[in-house]
């Protein structure tokens, strides 16, 4: 649903599993997440990730620049997924309880 | 970016990046191009695509508009100028309110001077806070420009200050000899009547004007030229931030002044008797005051600019 508002999440993910250049980032993005990014929404999150130092170039010869995540980079990923894991387990619990026998009946009261 | 072995495909694709700012064309440029070129290959380009290149681009563009682009150390250190210019601007809206604002009270009911007293002591008290928080801003660079100086820099800052120092001593001539024409007239001709006073009078405000623009110059010319540490660019914003929220509250209690005078004593803003209809929307109030408010947006802009850098000042990305 949200996932095409969130690039730079999908970018740091891409990147969880090594170095890659604009393209097989995109490639690997719709891979794994179904969301096709814009080439210019691609790199404008890219040039917000190196900003900010969670991302930088490796070096290159070619027109195609790779990048890798950085240590900072990693850290954010983790705290990004961790605040994702609270609220699918809030949410999974929640839609537990909605479909458990008799819950129908109270939220008709309520 | 490289110009060799481009087709008509690259080209229009080179065209399209047009959108972006140049800094940002020259580090990314090639990137998106190659990109582009992987994704349509010899093909025309999608619509989708080029609608999201020129919305990423003109994104950019707003970004650098509002943030002001670069490193950010530098984002810290123009933003602070740009409240700097801001607040000089915005003093000469003041000198305008001070001159609309003489003998107010004599014009109003005593019994309905309250509100606009009230709206005039804050304006007063916290120009009186603003001009010290400047004037620390200026402190805090000191240490930097006398290193400047050490290190023999003072001959590329030499002339916006000399410039700046001349035009002080020739707004404080002017001021003095103005004073003195001043006490020789009636109110009345100082308000306008006497068509030479006025000149004269357009012709000082000018005078301050280029006074206070080119010390504002020249601390912008000094800026781009000392190393701040990263304590004293947190300073700067930190202190760039209170000017801005200064010249908000300034603004506002002008606004209150004006209105409450305007309620009370409409007569007094067209020099009329009391009791007598009339308007206070006048150009001697309107004019100072417009002034006030577009230099508090920009203060308020530069100071976004220089407090929204800072983050990436404590990551160590600046």
């Amino acid at each position: 649903m949200a996932r095409e508002n969130d690039p730079p999440l999908l970018i740091l993910t891409s990147l969880a599993s090594g170095p890659k250049h604009g393209y097989a980032l995109l490639l690997d993005i719709e891979d794994f997440a179904a969301v096709r990014l814009g080439p210019g929404t691609l790199y404008g999150a890219i040039g917000r990730l190196e900003e900010r130092g969670l991302i930088e170039p490796v070096e290159s010869s070619g027109r195609t620049r790779p990048y890798r995540l950085t240590a900072s980079g990693s850290a954010a990923l983790e705290s990004a997924l961790a605040e994702l894991r609270t609220i699918v387990d809030e949410g999974t619990a929640r839609l537990r309880a909605w479909a458990r026998p008799g819950a129908a009946a109270a939220r008709t009261v309520a | 970016m490289g110009e060799t072995g481009r087709g008509r495909g690259t080209d229009g694709r080179v065209r399209l990046l047009r959108v972006y700012p140049a800094a940002w064309r020259a580090r990314y440029g090639d990137e998106l191009v190659a990109l582009l070129e992987d994704l349509d290959g010899a093909a025309r380009m999608s619509w989708r695509v080029r609608l999201d290149v020129v919305r990423a681009g003109l994104g950019e563009r707003a970004r650098v508009l509002v943030l002001g682009g670069g490193a950010p150390r530098e984002r810290v250190r123009r933003g602070s100028v740009l409240v700097l210019y801001a607040w000089m601007l915005f003093v000469l809206g003041g000198f305008g309110v001070q001159k609309a604002s003489e003998h107010w009270q004599a014009a109003t009911p005593s019994g309905e001077r309250t509100l606009p007293a009230l709206g005039f002591d804050v304006l007063v008290v916290v120009a009186a806070l603003g001009s010290v928080l400047v004037l620390l801003g200026v402190a805090v660079a000191l240490p930097a420009l006398a290193g400047l100086v050490r290190r023999g820099g003072w001959r590329t800052i030499r002339l916006p200050i000399l410039v700046a120092v001349a035009l002080s001593v020739s707004t404080v001539v002017a001021t003095v000899g103005l004073a003195a024409w001043a006490h020789s007239l009636t109110a009345a001709a100082r308000n306008g009547h006497d068509a030479s006073y006025a000149g004269v009078f357009v012709g000082w405000v000018v005078l301050v004007a280029a006074c206070l623009f080119a010390w504002a110059a020249a601390a912008s010319a000094t800026a781009r030229r000392i190393s701040f540490s990263l304590r004293q660019l947190r300073l700067e914003a930190g202190l760039a931030a209170a000017t801005s929220a200064a010249m908000v509250v300034m603004t506002l209690a002008a606004a209150v002044w004006w209105g409450a005078v305007a309620s009370a004593a409409p007569w007094f803003f067209e020099g009329r008797p009391a009791g007598a209809a009339a308007s206070p929307l006048v150009a001697n109030v309107i004019v100072p005051v417009a002034v006030m408010v577009c230099a508090t947006a920009l203060a308020l802009a530069g100071a976004t600019r220089a407090l929204r850098a800072l983050p990436a000042l404590a990551d160590g990305s600046g």
